[in-house]
């Protein structure tokens, strides 16, 4: 993990930071952040992942200073800001709406910060003019937001942030609006802009996919709370808990059990076959841990020597074929890439399971 | 009429659904406004002008009506029989109306919505002049149409007709009121949504069951809160029964002649609390709990055209229903134009221009102008106060934003006749504030000075323009209020994030964005201005003269003709404004659609 304790060298920093809501028809309250510590490097681009309700947008919120924490301080460039209303932090905020102006067109959507920061006229459009060129928005200045398509819309949005050149840039699932294609467009056109200028951005996404690509470390929250904090491939390969491991790609969990422990590496069992792997957390022999298994990890093969499990359901993806196997007690999914070079196997047809020793990441039962 | 087109509202619901969905935005609402000096200033002018012009009033008329001598007029009142048939006529009077005004709103929404039928846009056209139409016009015409010599009764028939009473009350009643229940219904009828019958269609239901069985039953909280809300209407009018009643007696007109006949304030008191009972309960009930139980969705925009009624006998029915009642009302219209411009309207036909000389050159000149006046002052204030309550209680989550908004309502739920009561009792005399402890040679600081009655300040007009804007703010608020909970927070949000403060989002963003609103709420409160008189008519002196209140002299001395000019100069007044409205604030589209769905 890139931050844990905290440094000179911190750009924004969350210190156990909760905001409770008053619970929706009367008694009681609900803790929708719930002491969240966070650091944010400079030009860091970490992002905010988890299911609805987290706690995700509410965290953005109190950042950006619509919200006020119920307690804990927020600092920025090791100033606390935790009372400095919104408008004056040095901030900008795309949303998922977009939210602009529609009575404002595209220049003036731009302009409008800008304006309140009194440039002078000659110096506002030259930025304006500049941004929309960045944007690839060139000569939509005049139009209005509803003579946008959904993808320039959210173009605008960016580039009416982006033009302010703010220390931290916050984005609020700014692409769930869009459809498939365009979200992956606009995800690579985010990555390619972020990269280049370094803004510290904090994005919220309930989309894993997204998360990934995007970012440099993701911050993974269920019930107001921080499961687990890291780069990329560090959340997808050796999730913390399992509520992780689930909510961040396809993975099986399979039972599994201790046999011994050998100097930092231990022995266990899984689907009838030992396997020596790196101990994460204190074991003890005869333990029930769970194993979990990335469905890509997995392979099927027509091999009598290997578990043999029976298929029950294929499904052709194009890319892929997505098995639902069956392992004696319970069902596995296995995902085969590229289905052009293997064979397809059909339901009903008994094949043998294979995966890697890496494959096998522990959690605790 | 004074139609309170404010309270109604199917959007209203929408502000409640965006509430609790933005139910995170709850919390920090009340630190952030005491954060902003703008915003709490607002927020403390607001509180003050409910308390001051709105709540204090009514608490005094309630006082008085509860001190010793009116306790005694209460048991009096409530024991004695003819006492009691005022109150039950009233309560009569209020069902016929409610009943007859709901059942035409309807007709007219339904025809409107779901037929295809020739004139449409006449009929909507004709469903809205009682917007802009002064009290009294209505009723004089009926007389001169059905009364004991009316043209029609008489004329026609060759009967001497009685309109006089419960008949003709609940005919022009209705007829200036069912404005209320068809923009009501029109709105539910276009939001409903249509898979929803194509549904019932598909499952093999006729029209008349899906009638039955899916529109009603969609529609029930539509009934409710029109019949509501006219009954309301309809017991506080006081134009009508004074030109109508005959000997057919309400509580409103109870209240008038207990002070203009009677000068006495506490029994009119007494009546305005008797009156006052039935008034706020159903306005209660109206808000807490018709509100909350409708089923018409409101989240989205139809998924279909609706379906239309096409059984040639029913649609023919409908129409017709619609076109006479349009062909009365243009009829009643015709009487005012045509009554204004004869000697003596049905005895000596004879053209003449000298009424219109009367109120333009004579005499009426300066209740034109006066009027005319107050409400081009008013008319602004209630316009920005209305959207200034509207962003406060819909964006800025704030302890005791229900009470404001309960508070601001109150100006039009209440008797206008009540609130003018109250006014006599708290502003005859100066309210002063004497400094304890300064000593004798300190005079008393004034507060507020004398507002009614001789010697008041301004002759009286603070007091009126103050009513006006009390009667006014709560159209403009409920407006206001259905088109900013449509617009997405994030909006505002945006401008805020990019530096912006609450006043410069308020002026820059959230003001142009609900213009139509804002239109609506001038146009509103320019015709309620104009055309109201139960809320004014104690408090004109002999300096401030007032439209209503001189075309009810003239028509209590039985001159029609300067009646109807009076009426007549003063719908052109009003439209002439809205036409201005239209040219400087407006976008003609916006303001219309928020004009239409019963803003």
């Amino acid at each position: 993990m890139a931050a844990t304790q905290s440094n000179a060298a911190d750009s924004l920093r969350l210190e156990s930071i909760s905001k409770a809501f008053p619970a929706r028809g009367g008694e009681g309250e609900v803790r929708a952040v719930d002491t969240v510590n966070l650091n944010i490097l400079p030009g860091e681009f970490l992002t905010l992942l988890g299911p609805s309700g987290c706690g995700k947008t509410t965290t953005l919120r109190l950042i950006a200073g619509f919200e006020t924490p119920s307690s804990g301080r927020i600092l920025l460039d090791g100033k606390d800001i935790t009372n400095q209303p919104p408008n004056k932090r040095d901030m900008a905020m795309v949303f998922q709406s977009y939210a602009l102006f529609p009575h404002m067109t595209v220049f003036d959507n731009i302009a409008y910060g800008l304006h309140l920061r009194r440039l002078s006229r000659s110096e506002i459009r030259t930025k304006v003019v500049e941004t929309l060129e960045l944007m690839g928005l060139k000569g939509l200045g005049d139009r209005r937001p509803n003579e946008l398509s959904g993808g320039q819309q959210q173009r605008v949005a960016l580039a009416r942030s982006l033009v302010m050149e703010p220390r931290v840039l916050l984005f609020d699932e700014p692409l769930s609006n869009l459809d498939a294609k365009l979200r992956v467009q606009m995800r690579s056109e985010i990555h390619r802009l972020q990269r280049r200028l370094r803004i510290t951005s904090i994005y919220v996404t309930h989309d894993q996919i997204e998360a990934m690509a995007l970012s440099d470390r993701i911050v993974v929250m269920n019930k107001g709370k921080i499961e687990q904090m890291g780069t990329p491939g560090e959340i997808y390969h050796t999730p913390a808990t399992r509520f992780v491991a689930d909510f961040i790609g396809r993975a099986n969990f399979v039972d599994a059990t201790v046999i011994e422990e050998s100097g930092s590496n231990l022995v266990v069992e899984v689907l009838g076959r030992r396997f020596t792997v790196p101990a994460k957390f204190s074991y003890s022999p005869g333990m029930s841990v769970v194993a979990m298994l990335r469905s890509e990890s997995l392979t099927l093969r027509q091999d009598e020597s290997l578990l043999q499990v029976v298929i029950d359901q294929a499904m052709f993806l194009g890319s892929e074929v997505e098995y639902v196997v069956n392992v004696g007690t319970k069902q596995i999914v296995v995902v085969e890439q590229d289905p052009r070079g293997i064979s397809v196997f059909d339901e009903g047809q008994q094949v043998g399971l294979d995966f890697a020793q890496e494959a096998i990441h522990l959690l605790p039962a | 009429m004074e139609g309170s087109f404010a309270s109604l509202n199917v959007t209203s619901e929408r502000y409640e659904v965006f509430t609790l969905l933005n139910h995170t935005r709850y919390g920090a609402g009340f630190r952030r406004i005491w954060q902003d000096p703008v915003l709490a200033i607002s927020l403390l002018l607001v509180v003050l002008f409910i308390f001051v012009a709105i709540i204090l009033p009514i608490l005094a008329m309630v006082g008085a009506s509860l001190s010793e001598e009116g306790r005694a007029l209460f048991a009096h009142y409530l024991g004695e029989r003819a006492y009691q048939d005022i109150i039950t006529n009233t309560l009569v009077m209020g069902l016929t109306v409610a009943t007859a005004g709901t059942a035409i709103g309807f007709l007219f929404a339904y025809v409107q919505v779901k037929m295809k039928a020739p004139f449409k846009r006449f009929m909507h056209l004709i469903a809205l002049v009682p917007i802009i139409s002064p009290p009294f016009a209505v009723a004089t015409a009926i007389i001169l149409l059905f009364g004991r010599n009316g043209m029609i009764s008489k004329g026609i028939f060759g009967v001497r007709y009685d309109i006089y009473g419960l008949t003709g009350l609940t005919l022009a009643l209705a007829l200036s009121l069912f404005t209320i229940a068809y923009l009501n219904f029109k709105g539910m009828l276009q939001a409903l949504d249509p898979s929803l019958e194509e549904a019932a269609t598909n499952l093999g239901a006729s029209k008349w069951h899906i009638f039955r069985t899916v529109t009603v039953p969609m529609l029930l909280p539509g009934f409710a809160a029109s019949f509501l809300l006219l009954f309301v209407e309809a017991i506080a009018d006081l134009g009508n029964p004074l030109v109508l009643g005959g000997n057919y007696e309400v509580l409103a007109t109870r209240v008038y002649i207990s002070i203009i006949g009677l000068h006495d304030n506490v029994a009119a008191a007494v009546f305005s609390m008797i009156l006052l009972v039935p008034s706020l309960t159903v306005f209660i009930i109206q808000r807490y709990w018709v509100g909350r139980t409708s089923v018409v969705s409101v989240t989205g925009k139809p998924t279909g055209t609706p379906q239309q009624i096409t059984h040639p006998v029913v649609r023919w029915v409908l129409i017709s229903l619609v076109l006479g009642i349009c062909a009365l009302i243009v009829g009643i219209y015709v009487v005012i134009f045509v009554g204004s411009v004869t000697r003596v309207f049905g005895v000596n036909n004879a053209f003449t221009l000298e009424h219109f000389d009367f109120v333009i050159n004579g005499y009426g000149s300066e209740a034109m102008v006066d009027t005319t006046t107050f409400a081009i002052v008013a008319t602004p204030l209630a316009g920005v106060l209305g959207m200034l309550i509207a962003f406060l209680i819909v964006r800025k989550a704030f302890w005791g934003r229900n009470a404001v908004d309960f508070g601001t309502m109150l100006g039009i739920a209440v008797p206008g006749t009540i609130l003018g009561i109250g006014y006599l009792i708290v502003f005859n005399n100066p309210i002063t504030l004497t400094l304890p402890f300064v000593g004798d040679n300190v005079p008393a600081i004034t507060l507020i000075p004398k507002l009614t009655g001789g010697r008041a300040i301004l002759g009286g007009a603070l007091a009126i323009i103050v009513v006006y804007v009390v009667r006014s703010v709560p159209a403009a608020l409920r407006s206001g209020v259905a088109l900013l909970s449509q617009i997405d927070p994030a909006i505002e949000e945006a401008s805020i994030s990019l530096g912006a403060d609450n006043a410069v989002t308020f002026r820059k963003i959230t003001l142009p964005l609900i213009r139509p609103a804002f239109l609506a709420g001038l146009i509103y409160a320019f015709a309620r201005s104009m055309t109201t008189i139960s809320a004014i008519v104690f408090l004109t002196t002999p300096q401030t003269r007032i439209m209503t209140q001189q075309i009810l002299n003239e028509t209590e001395q039985g001159r029609y003709g300067n009646a109807f000019a009076y009426c007549v100069i003063l719908i052109g007044i009003v439209l002439v404004a809205i036409a201005i409205l239209y040219a400087t604030v407006g976008s003609t589209t916006g303001a219309e659609r928020s004009l239409e769905g019963g803003a």
